[in-house]
């Protein structure tokens, strides 16, 4: 048993305010922020988007830093939003001193920005390679603490949409089990042409504002933006004399393992993750207020969402809607901008509305028009990613005693198997037809080989759960797609390219392969990856979570990008690494 | 027609990564979708927007609408013959 964790700060900017009470003022307003391209970039003048109302340089100004200087729209959204969150809290260098402190930050295209613009130059050996570290996600996290001035333990977890809400819950882990005493943990997303080129291939772009849980609906609005929470434990908070606006009283992440892109119809990953939050929280259906839905606006989202909110609350569904409408879909930053904005709800007594929704959808469910002057005590927050990716957590106006449990049973590990350079990987052909192995990148299928051979040593048990850690991503897609932006311009990406293209391409392919609906998590910090992830498994057999947890460290870089590095004085040893194991419980 | 066939069986392949097809070995009338077909998924009917596209100037305006067309190669062929920009 355990207690709820206390949020006592946020901060957030997106397309409806560059703070709190921007935002707050256009959530009550019914304020749009979604309109035609103008900060971005883009040809696509056709793709309305919710962009933060600043430039680099208005932010550069904000944040006190030269303009001059070469920084990420990521990171600098993500520095406004950090900054927020610590002078709510408010916490000061002092009040960090001789505390345990990690900031956790989810992103998944980190300064791709910055890469675009400097990657003719890049490639043809120019002094501009010296910024080819801004395409890792840890790389921006860093850099975000630093201009923040705080020092703290980093972490950066790529799961694509569902990324700031893993953080949040990652955080409060490690709260609970006293890894940690203060975190600051959300999400931060830039819109990129690498971002936008590859949703509009998937054709799940609405050339309209976006209208979720809608009849008509057609697609997402992509937009882009940053929040964090601060979070400790109450006892700590009270002490401290920091006023908890809302607690961590239940969360979840599961998979639904079906498919890279695509959600199943019984959204059997949504279901298992909300269920999960509801269960550690102990609320029963009928006490829960209010849920912001993930609701995207695709056809195939909010059907499966609704098909697994009506599983878990039958005839008790609480009111349910998506501010995507009004902020866009902020992939990575959703789970954490969509935490602040239920604080909100709950603090000033409104239920946002489901702004564009005319039309019944006879498989949808019939979302919330907006209310105002209502006790808001319980309420949950969804967030679902690519690669089957899905969490919920749920956060209560006061704390409570949680379902959350911790046992030190033996561990145990099979030995660590790696390939690199020299690696067979036509040796992949036992394990997939060849139907799925004319996709697969270099890293795909080492990552397949090293982690069938790992579950070789264990012949009788069933992974429950994925851990998976890399610095660079899926870089071979990553780069396809930058040369293809480069010498054709922005149409004609390939689906199949950009579908590949998160970090978390590998994690959800093996849950896809192993049937595993369990925890499913991708960590891209810059160093003590493997460290990291195995922490993560070793604690998630303690919480009782798993038995069996198949860790990876994955990394390959193209000889494109090593020679980008190569100029940048950054020197590679070997260009593919991929190392599985298995934690098991004895 | 018949030449707009072979084209799109030497170009879907290539699209397609389909390494261990040949043109030879595509019959034009076999279903492209489902297990007694030649197997694709919905990405793989993405990147065929993405090649009509490119080779005929042909816009799709969603998945949904590709699917209609894109039983087998030969209603495919036919759906570029009518609809043909380039």
């Amino acid at each position: 048993m355990a207690k709820s964790i206390a949020i006592t700060g946020s901060g957030i900017i997106c397309a409806i305010g560059n703070d709190r009470d921007m935002v707050l003022k256009s959530l009550r307003a019914g304020t749009r922020g979604i309109g035609p391209v103008s900060y971005l970039q883009s040809s696509h003048r056709d793709l309305p988007v919710g962009e933060v109302k600043m430039t680099d340089n208005e932010m550069k100004r904000q944040l006190g830093l030269p303009e001059d200087a070469v920084y990420s729209r990521t990171s600098l959204l993500g520095a406004i939003a950090l900054g927020q969150a610590l002078a709510d809290a408010p916490l000061s260098v002092k009040d960090l001193e001789g505390k345990r402190v990690v900031f956790i930050s989810g992103t998944t295209v980190g300064g791709m920005d910055v890469i675009e613009r400097y990657y003719s130059e890049m490639t043809a050996g120019d002094d501009m390679a010296k910024y080819v570290n801004r395409h890792e996600c840890g790389y921006n996290t860093d850099e975000i603490a630093r201009i923040c001035g705080l020092s703290a333990k980093t972490v950066t977890i790529s799961t694509a949409c569902s990324s700031a809400l893993n953080a949040i819950i990652l955080g409060s882990r490690m709260l609970l089990s006293r890894q940690a005493d203060i975190v600051i943990a959300g999400g931060t997303e830039a819109l990129s042409r690498f971002h936008l080129n590859g949703f509009n291939s998937l054709m799940i772009l609405d050339h309209e504002p976006c209208r979720p849980f809608d009849k008509t609906r057609r697609g997402l609005n992509l937009g882009e933006g940053a929040a964090y929470v601060v979070l400790e434990r109450e006892d700590d908070a009270l002490k401290a004399l920091r006023h908890p606006r809302g607690y961590i009283s239940g969360f979840g992440n599961r998979c639904d393992a079906y498919h890279q892109t695509a959600t199943s119809p019984e959204g059997d990953g949504a279901f298992l993750a909300m269920s999960d939050a509801m269960t550690m929280s102990g609320l029963a259906p009928g006490d829960i207020d209010y849920i912001n839905a993930h609701g995207t606006g695709t056809p195939d989202n909010d059907h499966s969402e609704s098909v697994a909110i009506t599983r878990l609350f039958g005839d008790a569904c609480p009111r349910v809607s998506s501010t995507k409408a009004v902020t866009g879909h902020t992939t990575s930053a959703s789970g954490s901008i969509e935490t602040v904005i239920c604080l909100l709800a709950i603090k000033h007594n409104f239920a946002p509305d489901n702004i564009g929704w005319t039309s019944k959808d006879d498989g949808c469910i019939t979302p919330c028009m907006g209310e105002r002057e209502v006790e808001l005590k319980n309420v949950m927050c969804n967030s679902f990613g690519f690669g089957g990716n899905d969490s919920s957590i749920i956060i209560t106006d006061k704390p409570r005693t949680l379902n959350f449990g911790q046992c030190h049973d033996a561990i145990s590990s099979t030995p660590v198997h790696e390939l690199g350079d020299k690696a067979d990987l036509s040796m992949v052909k036992q394990y997939i037809s060849p139907m799925e192995a004319r996709r697969m990148s270099t890293l795909m299928k080492a990552a397949i080989l090293t982690s069938m051979a790992a579950m070789n040593d264990v012949p009788n048990r069933r992974v429950d759960a994925i851990i998976i850690a890399t610095r660079y991503g899926m870089l071979e897609q990553g780069q396809k797609i930058l040369d293809h932006l480069t010498t054709h311009g922005e149409d004609q990406v390939s689906p199949t390219i950009f579908m590949q293209s998160t970090h978390n391409t590998i994690a959800g392919s093996l849950a896809i392969r192993l049937k595993c609906h369990g925890y499913n998590i991708t960590y891209a910090n810059g160093d003590n990856l493997l460290d990291t992830a195995l922490q993560d498994a070793r604690d998630l057999i303690s919480e009782g979570k798993a038995n069996t947890v198949l860790v990876g460290c994955h990394d390959y870089c193209t000889e494109t990008f090593m020679n980008i590095y190569d100029t940048a004085g950054i020197k590679f040893t070997g260009r593919l690494n991929s190392k599985s194991l298995i934690l098991y419980k004895e | 027609m018949e030449e707009i066939i072979s084209q799109l069986k030497v170009k879907i392949i290539e699209a397609l990564n389909l390494e261990e097809m040949t043109p030879e070995s595509i019959d034009a009338t076999t279903p492209l979708f489902g297990e007694e077909g030649l197997g694709l998924d919905s990405i793989d009917a993405l990147e065929i927007i993405v090649l009509l596209e490119k080779n005929y100037g042909i816009r799709l305006a969603n998945a949904a609408e590709g699917k209609k067309v894109f039983t087998n190669i030969e209603s495919i062929a036919r759906y570029v013959s009518e609809h043909r920009t380039k």
